[in-house]
């Protein structure tokens, strides 16, 4: 076969081939790139549960209706059919209720020797639907401190909205944490005081939440002993994206409100991978035209070779064999360098998205797409030079 | 396709340029004429009466003619691709008159290019070919680089790598001088005899020195 090669070999333009090589390799590495890329940012790694995309909840609650303000009834709340029929919604992975206390809150901390005190209100969810778990976060009535979790925003309201306009200091979560905090509980009639401490902040929970332990043993020591449906839910979804979610909430007059940001997150992952394999693909179909016209103009140069050939006996098989295997080398080392071009930019890009606890997604799927695509690309070539030798 | 072709038969053809009234006094376009093996056939003709053409017909490399050609009964043009090359590999070897070498290759290159598709003679036996042609100090020389005389002399060893049933020989020695020719002749007419195969010779002028048993006028 050598010598066959070596007749072939001629009028190859080593130009054109290696822009078509450099042009298919940086179309795959992109496309090949981006599904690695999407991979890991939709992996929750098995040890951190506080992901930014995967999860997802929404906070929901019943509208409040118009006149509320000058009735005298509760807000609206959830019952327990509202939440069998919500449970049985094909996007809902689970439902949390928020338990409201059942009795009068005040809180107070002393800063710089000024005391400040103010109303508070507490509720709790379960503890799975909580993005994070800070150490200290739990209740025992023997040694009665009562932790908090306040959320991001309300920090952020104060550092930025009250504390840039009135020139007060701001306040990084730390040394909030260190603040105590006296919690004087009031109801049925008791009054206790005891101290309590923020431990930590969520972006998922816009309210102030207590361990639920601690509030089903202050329920029924300060309480009033009714028990109320919950106005609040979370529920963890599929897809917060997902259509039908929208259409039910409208449909039951229920507003969703809270950790929305993690939804758009997914979506602008799946935006960026959109795009830039659009990018990789347009590339890669650039390439394969480049490719397309070498080969033609390679076999156009080379005819009257590729004739005598046939003339002396060889089959047109034979003859496009050297062509083909020539492309197939170089499709499996575009795929071949491709995947070490994946791999060191997700190798690159591991250490900062680790750092907000995401990565370690598998690299098989951008594997298995890039092993696709050369090998549609390889077939249609070793088409393409079938049929271009065949005519002789 | 093992079976040996015993005879080639020309019903009716025509070059599809010619006219029927330029071909009048031809034995062979627009008459029957079979060709049997083992006889050899010298086909002469005058300048321009498609001697070449004859050739590309029968090996099945052209169809821009009229009429039928068939080996054993079956019409050439019937052979697919694949039965075309086996032919070419097992049946029928020419030496066309624009020999068709691989410029770029050397001598010995050219003739492998062929042997190994039929591996026919071992490199020895092709080598002691050259030398009976008087051309082996040129063996490795790029045939590009090489007189027309000696580019002739290549084909014909190239034709002969492989077993054939016919060989056809168009203007095979137009460049060569008397003992040229005389080694052709011989290394020609041994091989036909060897492979008991038919020899079709065209010429229009200088012709082989082998004794043919039929002279046809094209």
């Amino acid at each position: 076969m050598k010598l066959v090669a070596k007749i072939l070999r001629q009028n190859i333009s080593i130009a054109q081939f290696a822009a078509y090589t450099l042009a298919s390799l940086v179309g795959l590495a992109i496309i090949m790139t981006a599904v690695k890329f999407y991979c890991d940012l939709t992996t929750e790694p098995a040890a951190d549960d506080d992901t930014v995309i995967g999860a997802d909840y929404i906070v929901i609650s019943r509208r409040v209706p118009i006149l509320a303000a000058f009735s005298n009834s509760n807000a609206p709340a959830f019952s327990e059919a509202d939440i069998a029929e919500l449970k049985a919604q094909p996007w809902v992975r689970g439902v949390g209720a928020f338990t409201n206390a059942n009795f009068d809150i005040y809180g107070s901390v002393s800063l710089g020797g000024r005391g400040l005190s103010t109303a508070l209100f507490f509720e709790s969810i379960p503890d799975r639907y909580i993005d994070i778990t800070p150490e200290g976060w739990s209740f025992d009535p023997a040694d009665p401190t009562v932790p908090v979790i306040i959320s991001k925003d309300y920090l952020a309201l104060y550092n930025f909205g009250f504390a840039a306009s009135r020139g007060l200091p701001q306040l990084s979560e730390e040394m909030i944490s260190q603040v105590p905090l006296a919690i004087t509980l009031r109801g049925n009639g008791r009054s206790d005081s005891l101290p309590g401490r923020i431990v930590g902040f969520s972006s998922r929970l816009n309210t102030v939440a207590v361990p639920e332990t601690f509030m089903t043993w202050a329920n029924s020591r300060y309480g009033d002993g009714r028990t109320s449906d919950p106005s609040r839910l979370i529920v963890e979804v599929t897809d917060p994206a997902d259509p039908a979610i929208h259409k039910y909430l409208d449909s039951h007059d229920i507003e969703a409100a809270g950790d929305r940001g993690s939804g758009r997150t997914g979506r602008i992952a799946s935006v960026i991978t959109t795009v830039a394999s659009a990018v990789g693909a347009v590339i890669a179909c650039l390439a394969l035209i480049i490719v397309s016209l070498s080969i033609f103009l390679l076999v156009r140069k080379n005819r009257r070779a590729i004739s005598d050939l046939i003339f002396l006996g060889y089959t047109a098989r034979e003859v496009s064999a050297y062509y083909k295997r020539l492309i197939i080398t170089i499709n499996v080392c575009v795929f071949a360098a491709a995947t070490a071009i994946m791999l060191a930019a997700s190798w690159l890009w591991h250490d900062t998205l680790a750092a907000i606890g995401l990565g370690g997604g598998s690299p098989l799927s951008a594997i298995v797409i890039g092993a696709g695509l050369t090998a549609v690309i390889t077939l249609v070539n070793t088409i393409t030079i079938a049929r271009l030798t065949a005519k002789h | 396709m093992d079976r040996r072709i015993a005879t080639i038969t020309l019903v009716s053809v025509i070059p599809a340029v010619f006219e029927t009234s330029e071909v009048t006094a031809s034995e062979v376009w627009l008459r029957r004429v079979e060709l049997r093996r083992p006889e050899s056939y010298l086909v002469e003709a005058a300048s321009g009466m498609g001697k070449s053409s004859l050739c590309s017909f029968i090996y099945g490399a052209r169809s821009d003619y009229h009429g039928t050609i068939s080996l054993d009964g079956r019409d050439i043009r019937s052979y697919s691709a694949t039965e075309l090359a086996e032919l070419r590999r097992r049946h029928l070897a020419i030496v066309p008159q624009d020999l068709r070498l691989f410029a770029a290759l050397t001598a010995l290159e050219n003739v492998m290019v062929k042997n190994r598709l039929t591996d026919r003679y071992d490199e020895a036996t092709i080598r002691r070919m050259f030398e009976r042609l008087g051309i082996a100090t040129r063996i490795d020389t790029p045939v590009g680089r090489m007189s027309l005389g000696q580019q002739q002399r290549v084909a014909v060893i190239r034709a002969l790598c492989q077993p054939f049933d016919f060989i056809m020989l168009d203007e095979p020695v137009s460049h060569l001088d008397a003992a040229s020719n005389a080694a052709v002749a011989e290394l020609i007419g041994e091989t036909a005899r060897a492979n008991d195969a038919s020899v079709i010779i065209t010429s229009i002028g200088n012709r082989l020195a082998l004794d043919t048993d039929k002279t046809i006028r094209l």
